[in-house]
């Protein structure tokens, strides 16, 4: 096809990258070499690789994101295989899809409920004998309501990359003599693994800043990179620190997706 | 073989507990909406009461409103914007630009809300934008273009360009083209890129919770404030509304998903016309 | 008859890829050409150059007469019956019909008629409010071709439109589009890889390789005298064997001497012998210019596919109507009007040339 359109049309497109993409991440990246005086520095950088508390908070927050996205792939993964097996597959994944369109904080709302003293939860521990127990604002409730909130991001890209299978090559695998064990280990999961790797990306990232969350149900014990950033911003108005830590963040998250990458070769063999 | 090992009770038992974990939560949110008592403790009997109490609270109302009127006029102009976008990527033809512009259109989409919603006070604090209604729509409108783009990209990329050759072949000029064939061709991508721009606004807590500054207000944000401060079940029968909400916007888009399917088997009373089928 | 359309010396070049090099051919009105070849062969890009999607790297293309290289597609009178349709698929049937009519803003009126009128043409009255995918791919390519021709073209390009077609349809196809060509009278250029699509419906035939026109001729000119090894080998299964041309009508190979209708070369020359498998008979080993011995043999319905060899080891392939037995020695007879002569490297200027000069001769014979 030839050029047939000009970019006239897509300009306030063209705009919008500009304007809405690029702008915002260069003066993300101005802001963080700025002190509160507004002058150039290097400061912020030094306070952060030199004291322990940005660089242990920075450890938690990758170690809580791991944690939350650990679970949520351990839940998700035999889960997304069972649906494909199921008839009216299409049902079953709008019902995954479904609680992504409910808003998160009202999600979040509903466990304040739950992990209440005296809520549900501590209703039903009393009943089975274990007793009430203090669960708000603990990091334990902190990571079932993120695992809670992005269990869905995790089984779509696994379940779609598992019903992308097509099925004759499981019956090859059978038919070459595989048993049901080994097509699982050679076939079937080497083949879902880019949705894993997708389900990664769409879990470990955000929940890496999570901000609310650790406000409302953390009781501010967990600081995840977003939280410190929503703190200098708008609590601080350091916002010279908090862009250092949204470039940190900004580069673990590139590093997450460069871990996760498809591999070539091998890896691009199986995704085909 | 497969299917036979698929009967295996347990492992359905596990998917309905994954289920039922699932929708527990919010199911538990609505259920205490019809509480008579004020707490998700205890339920205490049936009551409406705490839905009146919602439909009272001007505030609320306002704020609900605002958060509509954000969340359609934000995803309109995320959808014109996105597609003409959507447009001018497909049409290029360097695959090496066409990387590039993808690669940009999808740093808002990978990016995390923090990120987004820092840099974008940082972008309206520097050219003095006010903040309020007009920086929580323009950030709206940013964050919604690029699902725009990646919901009518395949659309376009779909499309056999031969169709564009016979619409030009038959006389069609540029604008013909792009009304007659491209854009109809695409309407199902487009209607389906609107309808995830409208659940990307009215999802959105970070990033408006960064742009909004202190008069404006939206239910993220007005729920965020509100639920630091304890439990309150008006907020239970606004999420009830909400979730029906949703759940209509879920069955509008499956129809609009389904949209090309279903009309042609709309057509189906042809059926006894097939008699003059010539072969 | 003056030409419609005319190409003179008309190339085109991809960076270093040369797609087509100096094409010249002349399209006269109200017949129905083909342009024949293997995929890659540059038929396809001849058309989308009369069409208008594609400009010439070098050269002219002339509609009428008029110089037409940058017109773009929407401005000229030819129209396009693609190859998958390219059927409208948010259209019905009669929009899809009515789509150049309402491009150019003809009256409701004005558009039912031509559309009514059109699908009469291609036998699909009364599918005006059918959706485009409840159609067969039948039905949907009568449809590209009523759209097509509801724009009212001087010349009908059609880029092998018949190729997803099952067998039977395509026969049936083949013989409809040539008879809606001589009821409407106008130029149908036609693109095919198909020779014997070509042979059936052409007055005229383009054989193509490799970006070039390798011969043109009608359909019994081709079959009869191909022009070399490509072209012999395209049109219909050929036996190619070396041999020498002696003198005028006497050709030697596989060490005898034949006698042949063909002449105008030099003596001695190399040459290449063309045998078509229809035209040899099987007889008794005496009775038999040549021997071979039966290799192989199919049912093909009206006729037996026969593979044999001779003593030198060169493959024949024969058609028959009686069934032979296979490892028999069998005669091969054939009359001298059935030896085809190629030269080596003869271009199709030459070719014309000599074909002309030695009519010419024989006739001062006379």
């Amino acid at each position: 096809m030839k050029t047939r359109y000009s970019a006239y049309y897509a300009l306030p497109y063209l705009f919008w990258i500009v304007l809405f993409v690029i702008a915002p991440l260069g003066l993300l990246l101005v802001q963080s070499f700025n002190n509160i005086g507004g002058h150039w520095t290097l400061a912020n950088y030094q306070t952060y690789f030199k004291s322990g508390t940005y660089l242990r908070m920075t450890f938690n927050s990758l170690w809580f994101s791991f944690l939350v996205t650990m679970v949520t792939l351990i839940i998700a993964y035999p889960a997304a295989y069972i649906m494909t097996k199921l008839k009216h597959a299409q049902f079953w994944l709008m019902l995954i899809i479904l609680p992504t369109w409910i808003n998160l904080l009202l999600k979040a709302y509903a466990f304040i409920g739950l992990f209440a003293q005296d809520g549900s939860v501590n209703q039903f521990l009393t009943l089975i004998g274990i007793g009430p127990q203090q669960i708000m604002f603990t990091n334990v409730a902190f990571m079932i309501v993120a695992a809670y909130i992005e269990l869905p991001f995790m089984m779509m890209p696994i379940f779609n990359a598992l019903r992308e299978l097509d099925p004759s090559l499981i019956n090859a695998a059978r038919d070459l003599g595989a048993n049901s064990r080994q097509t699982f280990m050679k076939v079937i999961f080497p083949y879902s693994l880019s949705g894993v790797r997708a389900g990664v990306q769409a879990v470990f990232i955000p929940t890496l800043s999570l901000f609310m969350l650790t406000r409302l149900i953390g009781g501010n014990r967990v600081i995840t990179l977003g939280t410190a950033i929503e703190e200098h911003f708008l609590v601080t108005q350091n916002w010279g620190m908090g862009s250092t830590i949204g470039i940190i963040l900004i580069i673990a998250m590139f590093l997450t997706m460069y871990l996760t990458r498809e591999r070539k070769g091998r890896g691009k063999q199986h995704a085909k | 073989m497969q299917s036979e090992r698929f009967k295996a009770p347990w492992l359905k038992l596990y998917l309905a507990l994954v289920f039922i974990l699932m929708y527990l939560p919010i199911a538990y949110l609505i259920i205490y909406s019809f509480n008579r008592g004020a707490t998700m403790t205890a339920f205490t009997g049936f009551s409406w009461q705490h839905y009146l109490d919602m439909f009272n609270d001007l505030r609320l109302m306002q704020i609900l409103v605002n958060t509509l009127i954000i969340a359609l006029l934000s995803a309109l102009l995320a959808t014109i914007i996105g597609t003409f976008g959507a447009l001018l990527i497909y049409q290029m033809k360097r695959t090496g630009i066409k990387n590039i512009f993808l690669s940009l259109n999808n740093i808002l989409l990978v990016s995390p809300d923090v990120i987004i919603g820092a840099s974008f006070l940082i972008l309206f604090t520097m050219v003095g934008f006010q903040l309020g209604f007009g920086s929580v729509l323009m950030a709206h409108i940013a964050f919604s273009i690029p699902i725009v783009v990646l919901m009518v990209l395949p659309r376009f990329h779909d499309m056999d360009t031969t169709l564009i050759d016979a619409a030009y072949d038959l006389g069609a000029n540029r604008w013909q083209v792009l009304s007659r064939v491209i854009l109809p061709y695409a309407w199902p991508g487009i209607l389906a890129g609107f309808f995830m721009a409208i659940t990307y606004s009215l999802d959105d807590f970070a990033v408006t919770f960064f742009v909004t500054g202190n008069g404006f207000s939206t239910l993220s944000v007005e729920i965020y404030s509100r639920a630091r401060q304890g439990v309150d079940l008006s907020i239970n029968a606004l999420s009830a509304l909400l979730f029906v909400l949703s759940l209509m916007l879920v069955v509008v888009y499956y129809f609009i998903a389904t949209g090309v399917a279903t009309r042609s088997s709309k057509k189906a009373g042809h059926g006894q016309l097939k008699v003059v089928d010539p072969q | 008859m003056g030409a419609i359309i005319e190409f003179k010396g008309v190339a085109l070049t991809y960076g270093a890829t040369e797609v087509l090099k100096a094409i010249n051919l002349t399209i006269e009105p109200g017949k129905f050409y083909t342009l024949l070849g293997p995929s890659g062969s540059g038929k396809t890009t001849i058309l989308r150059l009369m069409a208008g999607f594609l400009q010439p790297s070098a050269g002219n293309i002339l509609f009428e007469g008029q110089q037409i290289n940058t017109v773009p597609p929407e401005k000229r009178k030819v129209n396009t019956v693609f190859q998958n349709y390219a059927l409208f698929p948010n259209l019905n049937v009669y929009d899809n019909v009515a789509f150049g009519m309402t491009i150019k803003g003809k009256s409701p009126a004005e558009k039912a008629a031509k559309v009514d009128e059109m699908l009469h043409l291609v036998k699909l009255d009364g599918y005006g409010q059918w959706e485009i995918s409840e159609l067969s791919g039948g039905q949907q390519q009568r449809v590209a071709i009523a759209r097509a021709l509801a724009n009212e073209p001087e010349v009908l390009l059609l880029d092998e439109p018949l190729s997803a077609l099952d067998y039977k349809l395509r026969k049936e196809m083949q013989r409809e589009l040539r008879s809606i060509q001589q009821r409407l009278g106008i130029t149908f250029i036609f693109v095919t890889h198909d020779q014997e699509e070509a042979l059936a419906m052409s007055d005229w035939i383009f054989v193509m390789n490799d970006g070039k026109i390798v011969q043109n001729g009608s359909p019994v000119d081709i079959y009869d005298e191909p022009i070399n090894h490509f072209v012999a080998d395209f049109i219909g299964e050929s036996n190619i064997i070396p041999g020498v041309m002696k003198k005028d009508y006497l050709v030697s190979f596989l060490g005898r001497d034949f006698e042949n209708v063909d002449g105008g070369m030099r003596p001695n020359e190399p040459v290449e012998v063309v045998l078509r498998p229809e035209d040899l008979d099987i007889v008794s080993e005496e009775a038999g210019k040549l021997v071979v011995t039966i290799d192989d043999q199919s049912f093909r319905g009206d006729y037996y596919e026969i593979s044999a060899h001779d003593d030198d080891l060169n493959q024949w392939q024969i058609q028959a109507t009686n069934p032979v037995e296979i490892g028999q020695r069998a005669g091969l007879y054939f009359d001298p009007e059935d030896i085809h002569i190629m030269r080596l490297h003869e271009d199709e200027a030459a070719f014309d040339a000599r074909i002309e000069q030695y009519v010419e001769d024989e006739q001062d014979e006379n």
